[in-house]
């Protein structure tokens, strides 16, 4: 054997065991969009960090998942999830029965509501006083469901934006007359800007987070579930809540 | 809706659903980039001019290099050295809410402004943003045609007695523009192409149009499919317009 024979032959079983310690530990892709605090965002030592962050790290220890939380915009997460370049995503997503047909959903971990951000002098008391205004959401939100719903996909009053704080910028600069979004993440952004105020439409329905995986992964949905249903019952996803929101976990339903 | 299914795998039916959006995101695009395309081109021929001026006797001198060459060549390096999408969002997001702002615009403030802003807010960035950036690369195609042209050309007419601006107009322009048109044509492409980077601050063109697809379905073949082919209509369209012109332009050519 010369020596190109062993130099071959040494890396193919380096190759060899590299994949079999990769195939007993696999480190699962979790993606989720950065740009969505509390929830998740990058802070200045460039780590993602944020309450889904929080829970799919306590999530994973307890599952006995190995993890690394990969930045993805929200525009192609889904797309991500379907190609395999992530194998689960948490950022946000609420679980409704559209996105359950292409995609399978965990217990909740967040109740969440649709909240309305305005300037200070506006009137607007509720969803419907803001017919014929501009309202700007989050391609594909839950805001962007709602008011397709409410004034019709293809009305031009909506405009569409690619992440909450450009659509809060907008409205600050009052592009647009309104803005519509996940509670979490629109009060946290009204805070900040002392011209807004939210406007709380009683009429919204109660939403929830879930992970998401790709369908059919009953595997990895049931090792996550247990997860879940650990950290609630330790107490530590009431400590996580409590850290990011600053007020006590509301029960979530189980399924 | 019903579910309807080309070639067993191209969902029609939400493309229809869209219809409406993808009809004005395709006049949305071809008015942004006609309109860029002319005053791109009559900004590109000012700040030609500008960095080719010349004078032989102070102080016009010293004028033409400081007021005239300086600036133009400042601007011209700034526009094509820097991401159009960058120049957008600063533009839409900085400097115009500095000019035309509710609270505090320096041109326009007031309800005024808060009517602009909502109504045509996006467009008026956008389509300051790519014609100030084209005029940059469109710049650089007039002076390379002005200084293609022979020395000599300008000498026999001048001593024939035409004033410089009419030995511009007449003599020198006309046979540049000839030379100019392939490198003008291929701008004007790529103008159609970045104008769907306007979409990032909510402007409804085409690829908004197909982002909003996305973001309802987290389906991507059909929409980014269809304004492929749309686009790329509209770019034969144009190499078509160009082709003519060159063949006009270029009747006396032995060549």
């Amino acid at each position: 054997m010369n020596l190109l024979h062993k130099i071959v032959a040494s890396a193919g079983l380096l190759t060899l065991a590299l994949g079999s310690v990769q195939a007993q530990n696999k480190e699962l892709v979790v993606g989720s969009s950065a740009t969505y605090r509390p929830f998740a965002y990058e802070n200045p030592a460039k780590e993602i960090v944020g309450y889904d962050v929080d829970i799919i790290k306590a999530v994973a220890q307890k599952a006995g998942l190995q993890i690394k939380v990969v930045n993805t915009p929200w525009t192609g997460i889904f797309a991500a999830l379907n190609n395999g370049d992530v194998d689960l995503v948490i950022s946000g997503v609420t679980i409704n029965d559209k996105r359950k047909q292409s995609y399978d959903f965990t217990m909740p971990y967040f109740e969440a509501r649709q909240l309305i951000a305005v300037q200070k002098d506006s009137t607007a008391k509720s969803l419907k006083d803001l017919a014929g205004k501009k309202i700007g959401v989050v391609t594909g939100s839950t805001g962007d469901d709602t008011v397709s719903r409410e004034f019709g996909k293809t009305n031009p009053d909506i405009r569409r934006f690619e992440s909450t704080p450009v659509v809060i910028s907008e409205l600050v600069n009052s592009g647009v007359d309104a803005a519509i979004g996940d509670n979490g993440v629109i009060a946290f952004r009204v805070q900040e800007h002392k011209q807004l105020k939210t406007v709380n439409d009683p009429s919204f329905p109660k939403e929830y987070f879930g992970i998401v995986v790709k369908q059919g992964n009953k595997a990895l949905l049931d090792k996550l579930n247990a997860g879940l249903s650990a950290i609630k019952a330790d107490g530590s996803y009431a400590q996580i809540y409590k850290k990011w929101f600053l007020a006590e976990a509301p029960v979530l339903p189980v399924q | 809706m019903e579910q309807v299914l080309w070639f067993g795998w191209f969902r029609a039916d939400i493309i229809a659903e869209y219809a409406v959006l993808f009809w004005r995101g395709l006049q949305m695009t071809m008015l942004v980039t006609l309109i860029c395309i002319v005053q791109g081109t009559a900004l590109g021929l000012a700040i030609g001019m500008a960095r080719l001026a010349e004078a032989r006797h102070a102080p016009a001198r010293q004028l033409c290099k400081f007021a005239l060459r300086w600036p133009a060549t400042v601007y011209v390096s700034f526009f094509r050295g820097t991401p159009l999408f960058v120049q957008i969002l600063l533009i839409h997001f900085a400097v115009l809410p500095l000019f035309i702002n509710p609270a505090d615009g320096l041109l326009i403030s007031g309800e005024t402004a808060r009517n602009l802003k909502q109504n045509y807010g996006a467009f008026l960035s956008g389509v300051i943003a790519l014609t100030l950036n084209a005029g940059a690369y469109i710049s650089e195609i007039f002076r390379a045609g002005i200084q293609s042209i022979d020395r000599g050309q300008v000498e026999a007419s001048r001593s024939l007695g035409l004033s410089f601006p009419r030995t511009m107009f007449h003599v020198v322009l006309p046979q540049a523009f000839r030379r100019m048109l392939p490198p003008l044509g291929n701008n004007a492409i790529s103008l159609l192409k970045d104008s769907s980077l306007i979409s990032a601050i909510g402007l409804a063109e085409l690829a908004y149009a197909a982002r909003t697809v996305a973001g309802a379905y987290s389906r991507y073949w059909e929409p980014y499919l269809t304004i492929s082919l749309m686009y790329w209509v509209l770019t034969l369209g144009l190499a078509y317009v160009v082709k003519n012109l060159e063949a006009r332009y270029g009747r006396g050519d032995t060549r």
